[in-house]
C-alpha cells in the first residue's frame, strides 16, 4: 500500500459527493426554488476545476488511475462541457423537468465523474467502468422528457445502441486481455511487442480484437458506419443533453481511443503491419465520416439533426489527427476538442434557448433573427463559422493543426478528402447564417436568455475568438499532454 | 480452453442475432445480457489459463456483471416509459424519427 | 442366466400387452365427452379464475427494478468476504464507504416515495 497518492482522486470524489448532495437537496427543498439546484451544480463543477488545478500529477492503485497531463487536459474539457450543459439548462421549459431538476443536474455530474475516471484510466477495467459511468446516466438523461415520445424514443435507441456497442467493446477488451495476459495498457504494449518480435506477424485474434474495439468506441464516437443512432438521439434528447453528448461523451470516446490505440496498440499502426494496421482502418472510417456527415447535413431541415450530422463530420476531422499517431497528432486532437467544446456548446445553447421560446427546431424558423436579436444572431454566426473553420476563429487553427499532423504522418489523401468536405460543410453552415440575416420574412421572435445561458454564450464566444487568434497557450498545453505517450 | 471460447463466441453470436431480430424490447434486453455473459465466460476462461494466482479477469467479470445489471435496470425503466407512451413495447412501432 | 431373467421378460411382455389392451378397449367402448369439466386445467380441482395473462400492477415491476440493483451490488461483498482477513482495516473502511453509498441510494428511493404501496 505504499506509493498511494490519494490526493489525486480528490476532484472526482468531491464531484461525486456533490452530485449526491444535489440529489439530496432536491428532496430537501421540495422543488420550491429550482434555480438553486442549477447554481449549486455549476458551483460544484467550478470547485472541482479548482481542486483539479491543486491536486494533480500522480499514480494511484498501482497505475490503474493516473492523473497525467493528458487526463487533466481532457478533464478540463469535460468539466467545461458539463458546466455549459448545466448553464444552458436553466432555459428549458420548466414544466418539462419540473419534478426532476435535482436528478437532471445530479446525473450530469455523475456522467462527468465517469468521464473524468475514463480519462485517467491507463488500464482496461478502469476504462470500462469509466465509460459505463459516463453512458448510463446519459441513457436516463436522453429519455428525460418522460411524456415526450421523441425523447423516450431517443432514450431507447441510445440505450440499445450503447449497450450493444459496449458489449462489442468488452468482447474486444476480453480478447486483448486474453492475448496479452494483462489489463494494464503499458504492459500490454510491451507484451504485444514481444510477441510480434518473436513471431514476426500478428494473429487473427488480435485483428478481431482491434476491429471490435474500434467498433465499440466507434459507436460512442458516432463514426461512420456506426453513426445511425446519432441523429435520432440528438434530435429527441433534451437539447442541453444533446450538447453534452456531442462534446463530453465524444471527448471521452476520443480519450479512450487515444489510450487504447495510440498508447497500447501503437506498434500496430506502423508500415510493417500494412494492410492490417489499425491506422488504415480508422483512416477509411474517418474519410467515410467526413463525406457522409457533411453530405447528409446538407439536406437537413432540423437544426439538431443538422448539428448531429455536422458532429459526425467533425469527429472525422478529429480522427485525422488520431491516425497520425504522433505528438503533433494527439496535440491537435486535444486542441480540436477544446475549440469544438466552445463552438458546439455555444451553437446548441442557442438552439436550446430558441426551442424554449418557440418550441421549434426547424432551421427555417430562425429567419430574421438578426433583426430582433442581433447579438444572438452574431453569436450563432461565430459558432457556425468556427465549426466550418473560417479564420481567424478557433476552428480554423484546429483544422489547420489536424491537417498538418495528417500530412506529416503521410495521410495526404485523407487530408485532401478533409479539405474538400470542409468546403461542402461551409455551405450548410452558411445557409443558417443566410436564413438569420437575409430572410425576407418578417421576424416575430425575440429571445431573452437567462443569466447562466448568457454566461455560457459569452464564454464560448470569447473562447473561440481568443484561442483562435492566440492558439499558443492551449497548443503548448496540448503538446505537453501528448508527451505522455512515448512515440 | 478452446471449447469455452467457442461457447462464448456462440453465445455472443446468439446475442447479436437476438438484438438485431427481436421485436420485443424485453427480448432485446435479454439478448444484450447474453452478450455480456459471453464476455464473462471469455474473461474467466482467459483468467484460468493465464495465471490462476492472478485474478484480474475474474474481477473484470464481476464488474461486468454489476454494470450489466445497472444497464438492465435503466433499460427496464425506459421500457416502462415506452409502455406509457405507446401502449406497447414492440420496437417496430417506435419509429417517429427516420432519416 | 436366461432362467434367472426369464420371469422379468414375461412380466414386461405381459405388462405391455395388458396396458395396450386396456387402452384399446377404452378407445373402442368408452364414451366420448367434450367440454365441461374436461376442458379445465384440473378436472376435479379448484375452478380457475380469469386468464393466465393477467396484468400485474406496475408497482411490482418497479420494486423488481429496484431490487435488481441492490441484489447485484452484493456481488462485490463475496470476494471481499473471502479475503477479509488479508485486507484488514483498509478493506473494511473501503467496503463501508461502498455500503454507505448504497444506503444513500436507498434513502433517496425512500424519500422519493418509490416504495410506497398506494
Amino acid at each position: 500500500m505504499t506509493d498511494q497518492n490519494w490526493s489525486i482522486l480528490i476532484p472526482e470524489i468531491f464531484l461525486f459527493i456533490w452530485a449526491l448532495f444535489i440529489f439530496g437537496l432536491d428532496l430537501g427543498i421540495k422543488r420550491k426554488n429550482p434555480k438553486i439546484l442549477g447554481y449549486s451544480a455549476m458551483a460544484g463543477l467550478t470547485i472541482t476545476g479548482i481542486l483539479l488545478a491543486i491536486f494533480n500529477g500522480g499514480i494511484l492503485f498501482k497505475g490503474m488511475f493516473q492523473s497525467d497531463q493528458l487526463a487533466i487536459f481532457f478533464k478540463v474539457i469535460f468539466i467545461g462541457s458539463a458546466f455549459m450543459a448545466v448553464g444552458s439548462s436553466f432555459d428549458i421549459a420548466s414544466e418539462k423537468i419540473r419534478h426532476h431538476r435535482g436528478e437532471y443536474y445530479g446525473l450530469i455530474l455523475f456522467s462527468t465523474v465517469g468521464m473524468m475516471f475514463l480519462s485517467s484510466a491507463s488500464e482496461l477495467i478502469t476504462l470500462y467502468i469509466g465509460m459505463e459511468l459516463t453512458t448510463i446516466p446519459l441513457y436516463v438523461l436522453a429519455a428525460f422528457y418522460k411524456d415526450d415520445k421523441l425523447s423516450v424514443e431517443a432514450g431507447l435507441k441510445y440505450l440499445i445502441v450503447g449497450a450493444f456497442s459496449s458489449a462489442i467493446l468488452l468482447y474486444g477488451l476480453s480478447l486483448l486481455y486474453g492475448l496479452t495476459g494483462t489489463t494494464d495498457i503499458v504492459t500490454m504494449k510491451i507484451n504485444l511487442s514481444l510477441v510480434f518480435l518473436s513471431y514476426g506477424k500478428i494473429g487473427p485474434g488480435l485483428i478481431l480484437a482491434m476491429i471490435m474495439v474500434i467498433a465499440g468506441i466507434g459507436f460512442k464516437l458516432a463514426l461512420v458506419p456506426f453513426h445511425m443512432w446519432a441523429p435520432d438521439v440528438y434530435q429527441g434528447a433534451p437539447t442541453p443533453i444533446t450538447a453534452f453528448l456531442s462534446v463530453g461523451s465524444k471527448a471521452a470516446g476520443v480519450v479512450a481511443f487515444a489510450r487504447i490505440f495510440v498508447n497500447g496498440l501503437i506498434a500496430f499502426a506502423s508500415d510493417v503491419m500494412k494492410p492490417l494496421d489499425w491506422g488504415i482502418i480508422v483512416a477509411i472510417l474517418a474519410a467515410a465520416a467526413m463525406i457522409l456527415g457533411n453530405i447528409t447535413a446538407l439536406r437537413q431541415r432540423n437544426i439538431k439533426r443538422m448539428l448531429a450530422y455536422s458532429s459526425i463530420a467533425q469527429i472525422g476531422y478529429v480522427m485525422v489527427g488520431m491516425v497520425a499517431a504522433s505528438e503533433l497528432g494527439i496535440a491537435s486532437v486535444g486542441y480540436y476538442m477544446f475549440i469544438y467544446l466552445f463552438a458546439n456548446m455555444g451553437a446548441f445553447t442557442i438552439a436550446t434557448i430558441f426551442n424554449d421560446k418557440t418550441g421549434s427546431d426547424g432551421i427555417i424558423s430562425y429567419s430574421g433573427l438578426s433583426k430582433t436579436s442581433p447579438i444572438f444572431a452574431a453569436y450563432m454566426s461565430i459558432f457556425l463559422l468556427s465549426l466550418a473553420g473560417i479564420p481567424p476563429l478557433g476552428g480554423f487553427a484546429a483544422k489547420y493543426l489536424v491537417f498538418a499532423a495528417g500530412i506529416q504522418a503521410g495521410y495526404t489523401w485523407l487530408v485532401i478528402v478533409a479539405l474538400l468536405t470542409s468546403v461542402v460543410s461551409l455551405y450548410y453552415y452558411a445557409n443558417i447564417i443566410k436564413t438569420m440575416y437575409f430572410s425576407a420574412e418578417e421576424p416575430t421572435i425575440k429571445i431573452h436568455p437567462s443569466f447562466p445561458a448568457n454566461l455560457v454564450l459569452l464564454i464560448s464566444v470569447i473562447g473561440i475568438i481568443l484561442f483562435g487568434i492566440f492558439p499558443g497557450p492551449i497548443l503548448d498545453w496540448a503538446l505537453e499532454s501528448a508527451k505522455i505517450f512515448a512515440f | 480452453m478452446l471449447q469455452y471460447l467457442a461457447l462464448a463466441s456462440i453465445l455472443f453470436a446468439i446475442g447479436i442475432f437476438g438484438v438485431l431480430t427481436r421485436r420485443n424490447t424485453i427480448g432485446i434486453l435479454m439478448s444484450l445480457e447474453l452478450m455480456f455473459n459471453a464476455v464473462n465466460i471469455n474473461l474467466v476462461t482467459f483468467n484460468k489459463y493465464i495465471g490462476p494466482d492472478n485474478l484480474t479477469g475474474q474481477i473484470f467479470a464481476t464488474f461486468v456483471i454489476v454494470v450489466a445489471a445497472a444497464e438492465a435496470v435503466v433499460g427496464l425503466a425506459i421500457v416502462l416509459l415506452l409502455y406509457r407512451n405507446w401502449r406497447g413495447i414492440e420496437v417496430d412501432r417506435i419509429n417517429l424519427m427516420k432519416w | 442366466m436366461f432362467n434367472t431373467f426369464f420371469p422379468i421378460l414375461v412380466l414386461i411382455v405381459l405388462a405391455t400387452i395388458i396396458a395396450i389392451a386396456m387402452a384399446t378397449v377404452s378407445v373402442i367402448f368408452g364414451r366420448r365427452t367434450k367440454g365441461g369439466a374436461k376442458g379445465e386445467p384440473y378436472e376435479s380441482g379448484i375452478k380457475p379464475v380469469g386468464d393466465t395473462k393477467e396484468r400485474i400492477p406496475v408497482k411490482f415491476y418497479l420494486i423488481a427494478i429496484l431490487f435488481i440493483i441492490f441484489d447485484i451490488e452484493v456481488v462485490f461483498l463475496y470476494p471481499w468476504a473471502v479475503i477479509y482477513n488479508k485486507l484488514g482495516m483498509f478493506g473494511f473502511v473501503e467496503m463501508l464507504v461502498f455500503v454507505v453509498i448504497l444506503m444513500v441510494g436507498y434513502f433517496y428511493i425512500l424519500g422519493k416515495g418509490a416504495l410506497k404501496w398506494d
